[in-house]
């Protein structure tokens, strides 16, 4: 091999000189605009330390050799199987109006075979710990999603899953953050109420507060006392609630909010390493733990090569992590358990000539398919359009999918860029640029020292601005809004119907109909039980040791709300403050 | 020397809503364009915007909504100015805004509305056309 790179470098520079270089001379240009990648790229490691096999350390080439819907594909096209968007066995994300707005629409979605567990979406004032009586929550009760004030309202929801959908069949996911220790209290007393073991639970809270200080905005407590939280809910899941994930820690969120793609991969994780030393710091053993952990995606964008290399990337960099650093032996402690790879970002589509959104989305799907993840066509091209998707955009989105895992075969080899000069060298470079930031912020004492030294937010926010300068100043190129709008382009004209998902009129009356619930709840309930499971919360939260489930619990149980179980941890925790930028 | 003052922006984010990115780089481009920007932060009351609007004696108020509350909460603004007796400050309003919506927020008194992908001088040149006797 020596005496082979001898030879390529003397190749590689009589190539510059009589090729390139002429070329680039002949058209007047400073540099070549193209590059081309030689062995002598890869600086350093082999092929076993650096990429290994699909399902074995360091997992570059993919966490498996295959994922269960290659297993089951060819039969999925025979009986023309249709998914119900979600992942795995839950159903479509959503959730709107009051729990009986909701629990409603899910026995009918059941009645129409769509039987996946509940994906819940919850309203904003839930998702910041106000209940829908607040001041804070006017105009806002069950729009982005269902409002759930009590334990109460938890269990209308839960009406339309029992028998053959009962908890112990079905998964439930929880798109909750600050407040999730309060949801994950519910699951479990809706468990124990129905006298279901709680290690027949499964699911996934998202349970990732980090990254709402960073970038997505739904923070309650200032970020120590939020991973206090954190840590309690992973040492109650990891010894009760046995069977369900812990998390699902997202650099999706930071990056559409304008984070680069180093910026995501190393935030991510330095909050994944958070997370971690948070349950070691209760006490936990690594493997007891790491293996219910999961990532909920990263960000993306069109420049695939680079999302390839990502995927790559942070696969090696998290096995190493949890290997070197923790000490983990278990090899589920060291996958990145994602439900997709690479894709485009929300954040690429375009208002304008919005069609083009399916090319790009199927141009993000085979960059999925080629780094590990079934080869999705994501977003529906009129994502940028307003919220809801038209059901020809969605069919044109499952379409495109199908056409790429059975036409175009793009999955049928796992890391079929594994070996290449060039994806190596660019994995082997986002991996240092990565772990260059992710020392940065180590330096600082963690993410939690860095999201409240103010650090990655406003990280994420000049970055944003960047990218807008890179577009305005046209050094990026944008088709169809910064670049091809002459007067010879046509406006595609599409058609878009969004259906309404929820009744317009029960959303519009979901506000006064909520907090008359409440006013009810509060009527009926047991005010001196309230009282003391709160005042016992409170005690509980002046004691940093104490984990703080148990009484969370008899607090939801006692059926105090979620603002009142929050308000009392304000009172103890204080609020976060926004960081200035 | 010029002794005109500069344009004075509030840009806000009413509502719980926290998808930021168009807050932020609204408020860095116009700043670099030569306004006074003052960005609230998140989680901001129709109130609190009105009061802040009027106690750093903005010229101009920039709403920034992707929660689909934008008929509402936008609303609660123009209410305010006017109870506020502040109305003579040009409101626009960017974020995820469906176009058959946009009728309905200029009938509430909304000067412009400006989705993705506008592009920050075309914003900038807006403010400058409509808020005279000032620079920026």
């Amino acid at each position: 091999m020596g005496n082979d790179k001898k030879k390529i470098e003397v190749a590689l520079q009589e190539w510059e000189e009589k090729v390139l270089y002429p070329r680039v001379k002949r058209f007047n240009l400073q540099e070549s605009p193209t590059r081309f990648y030689t062995p002598l790229s890869i600086k350093h490691g082999n092929f076993l330390e650096k990429v290994g096999f699909p399902g074995q350390y360091p997992f570059t080439a993919g966490n498996q050799p295959f994922d269960f819907w290659q297993a089951y594909a060819s039969e999925a096209a025979r009986m023309g199987y249709r998914p119900d968007w979600g992942g795995g066995q839950v159903g479509k994300y959503g959730g709107f109006g009051t729990a009986a707005d909701y629990r409603d629409y899910l026995k009918r979605m059941h009645s129409m075979g769509r039987k996946g567990g509940p994906n819940i979406a919850f309203d904003l004032p839930t998702q910041c710990g106000y209940d829908s009586d607040s001041p804070y929550a006017e105009g806002e009760v069950g729009r982005v999603g269902v409002a759930i004030d009590s334990f109460r309202d938890f269990q209308i929801i839960y009406e339309a899953y029992t028998g053959e959908l009962d908890i112990d069949k079905v998964p439930s996911n929880f798109t909750i953050n600050a407040p999730a220790a309060v949801i994950i209290a519910m699951y479990a007393a809706l468990a124990k109420q129905r006298g279901i073991p709680l290690d027949k639970l499964r699911g996934t809270p998202q349970n990732d507060i980090l990254k709402e200080f960073i970038a997505r905005g739904t923070y309650i407590f200032p970020p120590r006392p939020s991973m206090r939280l954190f840590r309690d809910t992973c040492v109650f899941c990891t010894q009760y609630l046995r069977a369900l994930n812990i998390n699902s820690i997202g650099g999706y969120h930071m990056r559409e909010a304008g984070a680069s793609r180093i910026q995501d991969l190393a935030f991510s994780l330095a909050n994944g390493i958070a997370y971690i030393q948070a349950g070691l710091e209760g006490g936990l053993a690594i493997d007891s733990f790491a293996p219910k952990f999961t990532f909920n995606a990263f960000g993306g964008s069109m420049e695939i090569y680079k999302e390839i290399a990502l995927q790559r990337a942070a696969r090696r960099m998290w096995a190493r992590i949890l290997k070197e650093r923790f000490g983990a032996k278990d090899a589920r402690s060291m996958l990145i358990r994602q439900p997709i790879t690479a894709h485009i970002g929300c954040s690429s589509t375009t208002l304008q000539r919005p069609l083009n959104n399916l090319v790009r989305a199927v141009i993000g799907g085979m960059a999925a398919g080629m780094s590990g993840g079934i080869p999705g066509a994501f977003p529906p091209f009129d994502e940028p359009l307003g919220l809801g998707h038209s059901q020809e955009a969605v069919q044109l989105q499952l379409d495109a999918t199908r056409i790429m895992i059975y036409e175009t075969k793009v999955a049928d080899v796992c890391d079929p860029w594994a070996g290449s000069y060039f994806m190596e060298s660019l994995t082997d470079a986002t991996e240092e640029e990565a772990l260059a930031e992710l020392e940065k912020i180590e330096k600082m004492g963690g993410a939690v020292a860095a999201i409240e030294n103010g650090f990655m937010h406003r990280a994420v926010a000049k970055s944003a601005y960047e990218r807008q300068k890179q577009i305005e100043s046209k050094q990026e190129f944008v088709v169809g809004v910064n670049s091809f709008t002459g007067p010879n382009e046509i406006e595609v004209m599409i058609n878009r119907v969004v259906e309404d998902t929820y009744d317009p009129e029960l959303l519009r009356m979901a506000e006064e109909r909520q907090k008359a619930n409440l006013a009810q709840l509060k009527r009926e309930r047991n005010d001196q039980a309230v009282k003391e499971s709160l005042q016992t919360l409170k005690m509980s939260a002046q004691d940093e040791k104490e984990n703080l489930m148990p009484s969370i619990c008899a607090c939801v149980e006692a059926l105090a709300t979620l603002q009142e179980i929050c308000d009392v941890l304000r009172e103890v925790f204080g609020e976060a403050q926004p960081v200035k930028l | 020397m010029n002794q005109e003052r500069k344009i004075r922006v509030l840009i806000a984010k009413p509502g719980l809503d926290g998808h930021e990115r168009g807050a932020h780089v609204v408020a860095f481009g116009l700043r670099d364009e030569g306004f006074e920007v003052i960005y609230t932060g998140l989680r901001q009351t129709p109130g609190q915007i009105v009061n802040a609007a009027i106690q750093e004696d903005v010229q101009v108020i920039g709403l920034s909504i992707l929660s689909g509350a934008h008929l509402s909460l936008t609303q609660k603004v123009m209410d305010g100015l006017k109870t506020q007796h502040a109305n003579d400050i040009l409101v626009i309003v960017g974020g995820v805004i469906p176009e058959g919506d946009i009728a309905a927020l200029k009938g509430m008194g909304v000067a412009a509305v400006f989705t993705a992908g506008t592009p920050i001088k075309d914003i900038a040149a807006y403010i400058r056309t409509y808020v005279p006797n000032c620079s920026a």
